[in-house]
């Protein structure tokens, strides 16, 4: 029984030992933690943005002069800090919002970070920007969407997504735009998943539309990862909306999609909010049954030769899949950070956070389809939009509204498959 | 309405079906052994991607997969009785979940570690496309499903009732020691209680993989659907599996229609606690 | 005699760890070690002193954690306050559910004690009041020191270590009462107990509260470290399990084995998701799985009762009481 303390604290001793010792010379690199999920449900987020980041440091890193005038891709490194080269440090979160925190600390006290990205889950970008805030390093999000998240206050937090505000507008002058054209689009119904992310959006945009006007007719949640969506597919069957709008997550998706299939259902008009729809494993499962679905993004690819155009297909060489609006939201926040590091030309936090508030991205600029990145006193890009794209003819998503930046029509009806 | 209702449950029966389908393994090796496996989902990950692989490098449906996958994870199953679960049986129950749990671990993460953490799917119409019977629709997938899930329960039962075997796998049940002076090794019998109860499992696994996303931790999700299944049937009851699953599936899928979907969990959960407390020895489990 | 000098010597050790391991991701890791000892030696009275496998311990810990966040977000308090309010909570679903939950028997007691806790998270999970899915935050910036919401963790360590040692002079205690004595005879032998006279269903009872409500001020601990909950991480099955795997491992039914259970699996995971998880290929579980296994395989008592087997070998004399206890649990 005595023995129990000795041999606690030993091996507690010899894992720090393990730990100790990391802050030696960094040379000429400017150190980046990535908090993302690398195990878990959404371990898939994880190995996708591994390969996004390596490619973005493929960008920063090394001259590209194809890209034009595409932030830092010209020279080789961060002109404004001598051509320092940028390194990421990763760390799993494990879909934890205690772990998260964890890593986020380990990463600024041991890896001396100068600067945080991540990390997916609303709840854990919560718990490890907390930290980051504690110890005054800037923590630059690019794909957490809850409200709350720009509401607390922070000065070292910002967000270059869009949130669930922005979509509902989206999706309301879409459907706007849709019913002049002819589409019947009165009696719309939400189908979500009642996780943080489903339920917020779903709340947010039932809000937004009433606002306008408009009564969200039926409102079916589902708990996430079910075994079984056959009794919400035929409530929606049952009640004929003329347009369903769909949140949910990967899993859930593909279940959807096959189960619309098996039960012979289909919406007049199916939008899809990002998440699930955009995962490329999502299309490869059921893409061929999920013709014609709308799906809300803020990244396209643009005509050959375009700096998107070169982005998307480095990433393609490298992961195999294609670029997703997610992935793209997550990259994009890092080439935002690291814009932000070159200008300050210094790997002080506090000038990092100086050069982030004083960050005004151009559309020509950036990679995602926003108006521009430009943070307002929260910390929230108030220049984020999003475009409708639509899976048309096999398995690829195009652009369809709004017009001008539109790459093909919009096609009615929902084909399904 | 009532013709939505009939699909409804037509659903419920066949989702039933695949619960009673993937519990029957578990329901055998926790009644016969008193072994908790917490890894029972992840065997079942492991019979999906054993379809998985079987139709990217063969293009074989289930009729080659499901097959396979019943024999490599008997053969598995075999080796983590005589590796793992042989040692385990005779410590503490706490034992038994430290050790099945670590095992659910490193089966999962050793298959994302090969096969990475994309969500993976067979095509749609690999096993016939949907029936339209008067309207209803079902799914050839789910149907087959449904029909192997009542020959294994079938066979089982069989083979535990009328055979030799049987006979002998559930004296060593009852008492092993007992089993031994009357010239049955337990170890044998139980090995082979693994081989049957894990290839069950990957049978299960290959089906539904049919209908169903591949992911590594889709064990997860199935493991304590199965759980509360076998509990719910009786520890040790291949009829209570199959009873409790298929009226799992039907309770799931009414109340799903009828109160909602994010409500179905709770009433499976808070209807299979009040059963509990009435009749403690599941529906048909001995005392 | 001798046994309380090597206690001191251990205490002293355990108060020197932060002074000696200073910089802040290692003293973190002290505190989470005895964090989840606090957890696990809590788990311990019911699941390994009394021999009632609870699988569904998290719902106390989420009373705790939502107890404290609640506190803060819809009173403005300090979470300190949600401390009773979760004992409270606590001990009242423990007694409720104890009644009919502690008659059944070995595996259906574990299930019922996971469908209850499955049961929470979901209709937590549809309660507006508790933050639905999308959880309570505690203060992001203290208002005063009471928001127990340090940068350092050093005084999170203290304190943890205080409320640890009140909880393992509790289970002491208990264990030297009447109330142990009828639980180790219940544990051995339900029937037996019974018919000797012990009133096996209060005992059991009166064991499941008191453990209810440990869990609980471990989950408002936790919260407030983190300053966050939600379904999944206040009240996800996970996190009984890995209660569970800690007292476990390190000894079930034995006074340290949980604070040994913790003090190995708690760096285990940090260290290994810290050198192995950046890489993404889920590494970090097959290590942590494997050992777990091996474990369970070689050592089924747990790592304590091999410690102290291999003690009273060594020492070959007069086997001690607790020597003895463990090695029982063992076989």
């Amino acid at each position: 029984m005595r023995f129990s303390y000795v041999i606690g604290l030993c091996s507690a001793a010899v894992m720090s030992v393990a730990l100790a010792g990391n802050a030696a010379a960094q040379g000429k690199t400017v150190k980046i933690g990535a908090i993302f999920p690398m195990s878990g449900n959404a371990a898939s987020i994880g190995v996708h943005v591994k390969h996004a980041f390596d490619v973005a440091l493929d960008i920063i890193n090394n001259p590209h002069p194809e890209l034009g005038n595409f932030p830092l891709a010209k020279n080789g490194g961060l002109a404004g800090l001598g051509g320092a080269k940028v390194e990421i440090v990763y760390a799993d979160n494990q879909g934890s919002p205690a772990t998260g925190q964890n890593q986020a600390l380990r990463l600024i006290t041991e890896e001396k970070v100068v600067a945080l990205t991540g990390a997916y889950q609303s709840g854990i970008t919560l718990t490890a920007s907390a930290i980051a805030e504690k110890y005054n390093i800037p923590f630059v999000n690019g794909e957490s969407v809850a409200p709350n998240l720009t509401e607390r206050g922070f000065k070292w937090f910002f967000r270059v997504t869009p949130i669930a505000t922005d979509f509902a507008r989206v999706y309301y002058e879409f459907l706007t735009d849709m019913k002049a054209a002819g589409a019947k689009t009165d009696n719309i119904a939400i189908l979500h998943d009642n996780t943080e992310y489903g339920a917020s959006v779903a709340n947010t945009i039932t809000t937004a539309f009433k606002e306008k006007g408009i009564a969200i007719a039926l409102d079916v949640a589902y708990a996430t990862n079910a075994t079984d969506v056959q009794s919400q597919v035929l409530q929606l069957k049952e009640k004929k909306p003329d347009v369903v709008i769909v949140i949910s997550y990967t899993s859930d998706a593909i279940l959807l999609a096959k189960t619309m299939q098996a039960l012979d259902y289909k919406p007049p008009m199916l939008l899809a909010d990002d998440a699930g729809y955009s995962d490329p494993s999502f299309i490869k499962a059921a893409g061929k049954v999920s013709q014609g679905a709308f799906n809300r993004s803020s990244f396209s690819v643009g005509p050959a030769g375009s700096p998107t155009a070169i982005i998307a297909k480095m990433y393609k060489d490298k992961s195999g899949d294609d670029m997703d609006d997610t992935v793209a939201r997550q990259m994009q926040a890092l080439f935002v950070l690291c814009e932000a590091i070159d200008r300050a030309g210094s790997t002080e936090p506090a000038k990092i956070q100086a050069a982030l508030k004083a960050t005004d991205l151009k559309p020509d600029q950036i990679m995602m389809g926003y108006q521009g990145v430009k943070f307002d006193d929260k910390g929230q890009n108030i220049l984020a939009s999003g475009l409708i794209i639509q899976l048309q003819d096999g398995e690829n998503y195009v652009s369809v509204w709004p017009k001008a930046s539109a790459e093909k029509p919009p096609s009615m009806p929902y084909k399904g498959w | 309405m009532t013709f939505t209702l009939v699909q409804v449950i037509v659903g419920g029966l066949l989702l039933g079906a695949v619960y009673a389908l993937f519990s029957s393994g578990l329901t055998l090796v926790w009644g016969m052994m008193n072994v908790v496996n917490f890894a029972h989902g992840d065997f079942v990950m492991l019979g999906m991607y054993v379809a998985f692989v079987v139709y990217t490098l063969l293009g074989g449906g289930p009729l080659v997969g499901a097959p396979l996958a019943m024999l490599l994870l008997a053969t598995l199953g075999v080796i983590v009785y005589f590796a793992l679960i042989r040692d385990i049986m005779k410590g503490p129950m706490l034992a038994q979940i430290l050790g099945t749990f670590g095992l659910a671990l490193l089966l999962r993460y050793s298959v994302f570690w090969w096969f990475g953490a994309n969500f993976l799917s067979l095509p749609e119409n690999l096993v016939g496309g949907t029936f339209d019977i008067f309207g209803i629709r079902i799914q050839a997938s789910r149907l087959l499903a449904g029909v192997v899930a009542l020959l294994v329960t079938l066979g089982l039962h069989l083979l535990l009732t009328r055979t030799t075997l049987g006979s002998r796998m559930l004296a060593v049940a009852e008492d092993a020691t007992a089993a031994q002076l009357m010239g049955i090794r337990p170890d044998s019998m139980q090995a082979v209680a693994w081989a049957i109860a894990a290839g069950a499992t990957g049978l299960a696994g290959a089906l539904i993989a049919t209908f169903f996303y591949i992911v590594p931790t889709v064990g997860e999700t199935l493991g304590i659907v199965a759980f509360v299944t076998v509990s719910l049937g009786g520890f040790g009851s291949v009829p209570g599996a199959l009873v409790a699953g298929l009226l799992i599936g039907v309770i799931e899928s009414l109340s799903g229609y009828l109160i909602g979907a994010v409500y179905k969990d709770i009433v499976v959960y808070a209807l299979f606690l009040g059963f509990l407390w009435f009749r403690p020895q599941g529906l048909m489990g001995k005392t | 005699m001798r046994r309380y000098v090597w206690l001191l010597i251990a205490l002293a050790l355990v108060i020197a760890y932060p002074l000696v391991f200073t910089t802040p991701f290692q003293q973190r890791l002290g505190a989470l070690v005895l964090l989840y000892a606090i957890a696990a030696s809590a788990w311990n009275i019911v699941g390994g002193y009394a021999g009632q496998v609870s699988v569904g311990h998290v719902v106390f810990f989420g009373c705790g954690a939502y107890a404290a966040m609640a506190a803060y977000a819809h009173f403005a308090l300090s979470p300190l306050i949600g401390i009773p309010a979760g004992i409270v909570f606590a001990v009242l679903i423990a007694a409720v559910i104890g009644g009919p939950t502690l008659r059944l028997s070995g595996h259906y007691f574990s299930m019922a004690t996971i469908a209850v806790a499955e049961l929470a998270r979901l209709i937590v999970t549809n309660t507006e009041y508790l933050g639905a899915a999308v959880g309570l935050s505690g203060p992001t910036v203290p208002r005063n020191v009471f928001d127990l919401s340090f940068i350092s963790a050093l005084p999170y360590y203290y304190l943890f270590l205080l409320i640890l040692i009140i909880t393992l002079g509790i289970t002491w205690w208990m264990t030297n009462s009447r109330m142990g004595f009828y639980l180790r005879a219940i544990k051995d032998s339900e029937r037996a107990a019974r018919s000797l006279g012990a009133p096996a269903s209060r005992t059991k009872l009166y064991a499941y509260m008191l453990s209810a409500g440990l869990t609980s001020v471990a989950g408002a601990l936790y919260a407030m470290m983190f300053g966050f909950v939600d379904p999944e991480s206040g009240l996800g099955i996970l996190i009984s399990v890995k209660i569970l795997i800690m007292a476990a491992l390190g000894g079930a039914g034995l006074l340290f084995g949980p604070f040994v259970g913790a003090a190995i699996l708690v760096p285990l995971e940090e260290i290994s998701n810290s050198l192995l998880g950046g890489k993404g290929a889920g590494l970090t579980f097959v290590v942590y799985g494997a050992i777990i296994v091996l474990i369970a395989r070689f050592q089924p008592g747990g790592i304590l009762s091999l410690i102290n087997r291999l003690w009273a070998k060594r020492r070959a004399g007069p086997i001690e009481e607790k020597v003895a206890e463990g090695a029982s649990h063992a076989s």
